[in-house]
C-alpha cells in the first residue's frame, strides 16, 4: 500500500495532546479530592484546595475552547442535538463547582422545572455553561444563579452573579468581540466568541442560536444568556 | 451550594445507594490509575458489585460470561479495541441486553470520532476530566432513568413486544418524565410489528410540534417498508440537509436509491457517509461491492483498503477485506503495463501476502495464491503465476471446495489458458450447488464472460450502443457493434443472442439480402454452452428454432 509520507496533521497532535492533558486533570483532580479528605477540617476550608480545583477546571475549559474552535476553523466540529433534561444537565455542571463554591462561600441557586426538556449539543453547550460559571465564580460577589427556561420554544439558559457585571463593551456584541482580542481579556473573549459559535450551529428552521450579556437583573450583577432554539 | 435535588425525585434519589449496590458494574480503562479512582467513586456511591477490564478484549470477554448492569468505558484505550469498538462488538454480537447501559468516557470531540460513537448508541456519555460530584449526578440520573425504563426494557429483552407496547403506553399516560423516549421505543415497536400507521401517527405527531430527527427518519423508514423510495428519500434528503452528520440517514437513502436501481446515486450516498465516518468497516464493505457492481474501480479499491487499514483491532476484520481488495486490484491491474497498474499488482500481492499469514484457513490461503496467480499474469509474470497457482492447487480439493474458492479456482484457470477445465470446474460446481441461486449466477457470470475486467467493460459498452444503433433501425451499424463486442467476450450469451437477433431482422427487412445461414448458426453455437437453468436459456432456444425454420424453407 502506498505510504503517507507527509507531515502530521496538526488537529490530530493537538487532539491527542488536549485528551492526554484531560487525562492527566482528571488524575489530578480525584487525587485532589482524596487527598482534601484526608485534611484537617480548617484546610479543608482554606481555599487552597478549592484553588488548585478551580484552576484545574479552568485549565480544563480553556483547552476545549481552544480544541472547538480549532476544529471551527477547519470545519471539524460537529453538532449533535439531542433531547436532554435541562435540570439533570444544569446539576451536572454545577456539580463540579460544589467545593469551590463551597470554599469561597459563594450560593449557587438553580432554578429549573425538574421535567423541562431541551434539545441542544450536551458537550458544547457543558464546555460554555461550565466556563461561564468558572467566570462567574471569579467575578461575583457571593451568589450566583443558574437558570433555564422555556420562552417561545426557545430553551434559554442564564447564569447571573451579583458582581460588578460586564464592561459595557462586551454587553454590545458579545462573540464578535473576539475580532480585537487582547491578551488581558484573551480568555473571556475565547469564551464568548466560541459560545457565540456554538449557540450560531443550533439551528431549527430559520431560527438561530444567540448569546446575550447584560448587567442588571434580580442579583444586579452579570447575566450572561445563551438561548436556544 | 443550594441546589437541592429535583423535588419530584427525592424519594428516588433517596433509594439510589439500594440501586447502585444491587446492580453489576463493569469499568474498562486501560490505565490502572483510573481504574481504581472510577471504582472508588462507585464504591462511594454505593455499588458493590463492580468489576474491572483494563483493555477491549477483556471488556469483551468478561461481558461474554457475564451480565453487566452499566459498563462504563474510556474511549481511548491506547493499543488495541478502542470504547467505540468495545461498543460495536457488543452490540453486534447482542452481549448488551436493551436492560444494560453501556457509557462511554471520553475526552474526544473530533467529528469522525464523535459520529462514529454515535452510530452504535451509547446510553450515555461521561466527559473528562471526572469529578466525584460530577461522576455522581450523572450516574444518579441514568439510574433512575434505567430502574423507571426497566421493566419495558425487560420487556424488549425478551422480545415480547405486545407487552412493551402496553408498558410504553401507560408509561406515556402516567405522565412519565420519560415520555419522549417512550414514543420513540413505541414507534419502533410499531414498525418492527409492521403497524405503519400507529407509527407514522407518533412520528406526524412528534413532527409537527418540533423537527426531530428520529421522527423523520421513522417516517422514511414505514415509507421503505411501504415500498414508497421516492417518498423515503425525501425524509432521508430532509434528515440529512438539517443534520449532515447523521450517517444513519446516509444508509437508508443509499439503500432507497438501490431499490430503485440508482446504483451510481446508491454509491455517491454511501461515499458522503464513509467520509464522514471513515471507520465504520461494513458501511465500507457495502460501498466497495456497490462500487464494484458500478465497475468504479478505484473507489472499489479505496472502499476495501479501507476496511483493511481500520479492521486491525475490530469486529468486521475478516479476511474477505483483504481478499476483495486484492481481487478490485487484480481486476484493475490485468493486461495494464502503466506504472499505475504496476503499483497495484505490487499492493495485492502485498496484501494477500498478509493475508495468507494472518489467516489460518485453506480456504483463505487458496484463494489469496489464485488472486496472485492472476496478479502475476496480468503482469505476464507467468513463471510466478504458476507458482501462485501450483500452491493453491495443492490447498483444494476440486470434489469438496467451496462454491466461492471453486469460482475463484475457474476464473484464475480462465486466465492462465486452460478453458476446457475451468468450464468442467464450473459444472460441477453448478451440479453441487443446484439450489444456491446467488452461486448460479455467479457460476453463469463467469461462463458468459471469463475475460478480463477491462475486455468486460468494452463488451458491456459495445453492447449498450449496440442496442441503441438497434433502437434507432440502424441495423448493419448495429450487427457492426455486437461483432465487435463479441471480439471481447466471445461466448457472451445475450451478446450473441442480440446478433442473432438484429441479423435476423436486417434479412427480413432487406428481401434481397442474402440469408446468411452458417453465420446464424455459428453465432449460436457459441452459446450453447449454457445450461437449460440459464436467463438466456429460453431465448437461445427460440432463435435456434427460427434460425433452423429459415434453414428448411
Amino acid at each position: 500500500m502506498a505510504e503517507n509520507h507527509t507531515k502530521p496533521d496538526f488537529s490530530m497532535v493537538m487532539a491527542s495532546a488536549v485528551h492526554d492533558m484531560k487525562n492527566s486533570l482528571s488524575m489530578l483532580l480525584h487525587s485532589l479530592e482524596m487527598i482534601s479528605e484526608e485534611l484537617p477540617e480548617e484546610m479543608k476550608n482554606s481555599g487552597k484546595v478549592a484553588t488548585l480545583q478551580y484552576e484545574a477546571e479552568r485549565v480544563n475549559n480553556d483547552l476545549i475552547q481552544l480544541l472547538g474552535i480549532y476544529r471551527l476553523e477547519n470545519n471539524n466540529l460537529s453538532v449533535h442535538i439531542d433531547e436532554h433534561f435541562i435540570r439533570d444537565f444544569i446539576e451536572e455542571q454545577a456539580a463540579r463547582y460544589e467545593v469551590l463554591l463551597n470554599s469561597r462561600s459563594i450560593t449557587l441557586n438553580i432554578e429549573c422545572e425538574d421535567d423541562l426538556v431541551g434539545y441542544f449539543d450536551r458537550d458544547m453547550i457543558a464546555g460554555i455553561i461550565n466556563n461561564t460559571l468558572t467566570n462567574a465564580a471569579r467575578y461575583t460577589k457571593d451568589t450566583i444563579t443558574l437558570k433555564a427556561f422555556q420562552e417561545d420554544n426557545n430553551t434559554v439558559f442564564e447564569i447571573a452573579d451579583n458582581g460588578s457585571g460586564y464592561p459595557e463593551s462586551m454587553c454590545n456584541a458579545p462573540g464578535k468581540i473576539f475580532k480585537g482580542i487582547d491578551f488581558e481579556t484573551g480568555s473571556t473573549s475565547l469564551g464568548l466568541y466560541f459560545a457565540y459559535q456554538v449557540a450560531h450551529m443550533h439551528k431549527q428552521g430559520d431560527n438561530v442560536g444567540t448569546i446575550t450579556l447584560e448587567n442588571g437583573g434580580d442579583l444586579n450583577g452579570g447575566i450572561f444568556r445563551i438561548r436556544l432554539p | 451550594m443550594k441546589s437541592e435535588h429535583s423535588r419530584m425525585n427525592i424519594k428516588s434519589v433517596a433509594a439510589l445507594p439500594k440501586t447502585y449496590s444491587r446492580l453489576r458494574f463493569l469499568v474498562v480503562d486501560d490505565f490502572e490509575n483510573f481504574r481504581m479512582s472510577i471504582k472508588q467513586m462507585l464504591r462511594s456511591f454505593g455499588a458493590e458489585k463492580i468489576d474491572i477490564a483494563n483493555n477491549g478484549n477483556d471488556a469483551v470477554q468478561k461481558c461474554t460470561y457475564e451480565h453487566y448492569d452499566i459498563v462504563l468505558c474510556d474511549y481511548n484505550m491506547g493499543d488495541g479495541k478502542n470504547g467505540q469498538q468495545v461498543l460495536e462488538e457488543l452490540r453486534y454480537k447482542k452481549r448488551l441486553k436493551h436492560t444494560s447501559s453501556f457509557i462511554l468516557i471520553t475526552a474526544e470531540t473530533s467529528k469522525d470520532i464523535v459520529v462514529g460513537t454515535k452510530e452504535h448508541q451509547p446510553d450515555g456519555y461521561i466527559a473528562k476530566p471526572i469529578t466525584k460530584a460530577m461522576l455522581q449526578k450523572r450516574m444518579d440520573n441514568l439510574l433512575l432513568q434505567h430502574e423507571a425504563l426497566l421493566p419495558i426494557n425487560k420487556e424488549l429483552d425478551l422480545e415480547n413486544f405486545p407487552k412493551a407496547i402496553t408498558l410504553c403506553t401507560q408509561e406515556i399516560q402516567k405522565g412519565s418524565r420519560y415520555k419522549s423516549w417512550c414514543y420513540k421505543t413505541l414507534a419502533n415497536l410499531y414498525y418492527l410489528t409492521s403497524d405503519y400507521s400507529h407509527a407514522q401517527k407518533i412520528y406526524d405527531d412528534v413532527l409537527s410540534k418540533r423537527e426531530i430527527v428520529w421522527a423523520r427518519l421513522g417516517l422514511g423508514k414505514i415509507q421503505m417498508g411501504k415500498q414508497l423510495y421516492p417518498e423515503a428519500i425525501e425524509q432521508f434528503k430532509k434528515v440529512i440537509t438539517d443534520n449532515p452528520d447523521y450517517v444513519e440517514a446516509y444508509d437508508y437513502l443509499s439503500t432507497a436509491y438501490e431499490k430503485l436501481g440508482k446504483r451510481k446515486e446508491a454509491q455517491d450516498t454511501l461515499q458522503q457517509a464513509v467520509a464522514i465516518t471513515p471507520r465504520a468497516i461494513p458501511r465500507q464493505q457495502h460501498l466497495g461491492e456497490l462500487c464494484n457492481s458500478n465497475q468504479d474501480m478505484e473507489s472499489a479499491i479505496s472502499a476495501y483498503r479501507a476496511t483493511v487499514k481500520h479492521g486491525t483491532y475490530s469486529i468486521h476484520d475478516s479476511s474477505d477485506n483483504y481478499l476483495n481488495l486484492g481481487r478490485c486490484l487484480s481486476d484493475t491491474s490485468e493486461g495494464n503495463d502503466s506504472e499505475k497498474a504496476k503499483e497495484y499488482a505490487k499492493e495485492a500481492i502485498n496484501i494477500l501476502d498478509k493475508a495468507i499469514r494472518k489467516y489460518d484457513s485453506d480456504e483463505v490461503k487458496a484463494s489469496a495464491n489464485l488472486i496472485e496467480s492472476r496478479v502475476h499474469m496480468g503482469q505476464k509474470n507467468e513463471a510466478a503465476s504458476r507458482a501462485s497457482f501450483a500452491k493453491a492447487e495443492s490447498l483444494i480439493d476440486e470434489s469438496t471446495v467451496d462454491a466461492e474458492t471453486g469460482i475463484e479456482f475457474a476464473k484464475t484457470l480462465y486466465r492462465l489458458d486452460e478453458t476446457e477445465r475451468a468450464e468442467k470446474m464450473l459444472h460441477k460446481l453448478a451440479q453441487r450447488f443446484e439450489g444456491d441461486k446467488s452461486i448460479i449466477n455467479s457460476i453463469e457470470e463467469l461462463l458468459d464472460e471469463p475475460v478480463s475486467l477491462s475486455q468486460k467493460i468494452k463488451a458491456r459498452e459495445l453492447n449498450k450502443k449496440g442496442i441503441t444503433l438497434f433502437e434507432e433501425g440502424q441495423l448493419e451499424q448495429a450487427i457492426e457493434t455486437f461483432k465487435k463486442a463479441l471480439n471481447e467476450t466471445p461466448k457472451h450469451p445475450a451478446l450473441n443472442l442480440n446478433l442473432v437477433q438484429v441479423a435476423l431482422k436486417s434479412m427480413k427487412q432487406q428481401a434481397s439480402a442474402q440469408v446468411n445461414i452458417p453465420f446464424l448458426e455459428e453465432t449460436l453455437d457459441h452459446v450453447k454452452h449454457i445450461p437449460t437453468q440459464h436467463r438466456q436459456y429460453k431465448r437461445f432456444i427460440t432463435l435456434s428454432k427460427k434460425v433452423a425454420d429459415l434453414k428448411s424453407s
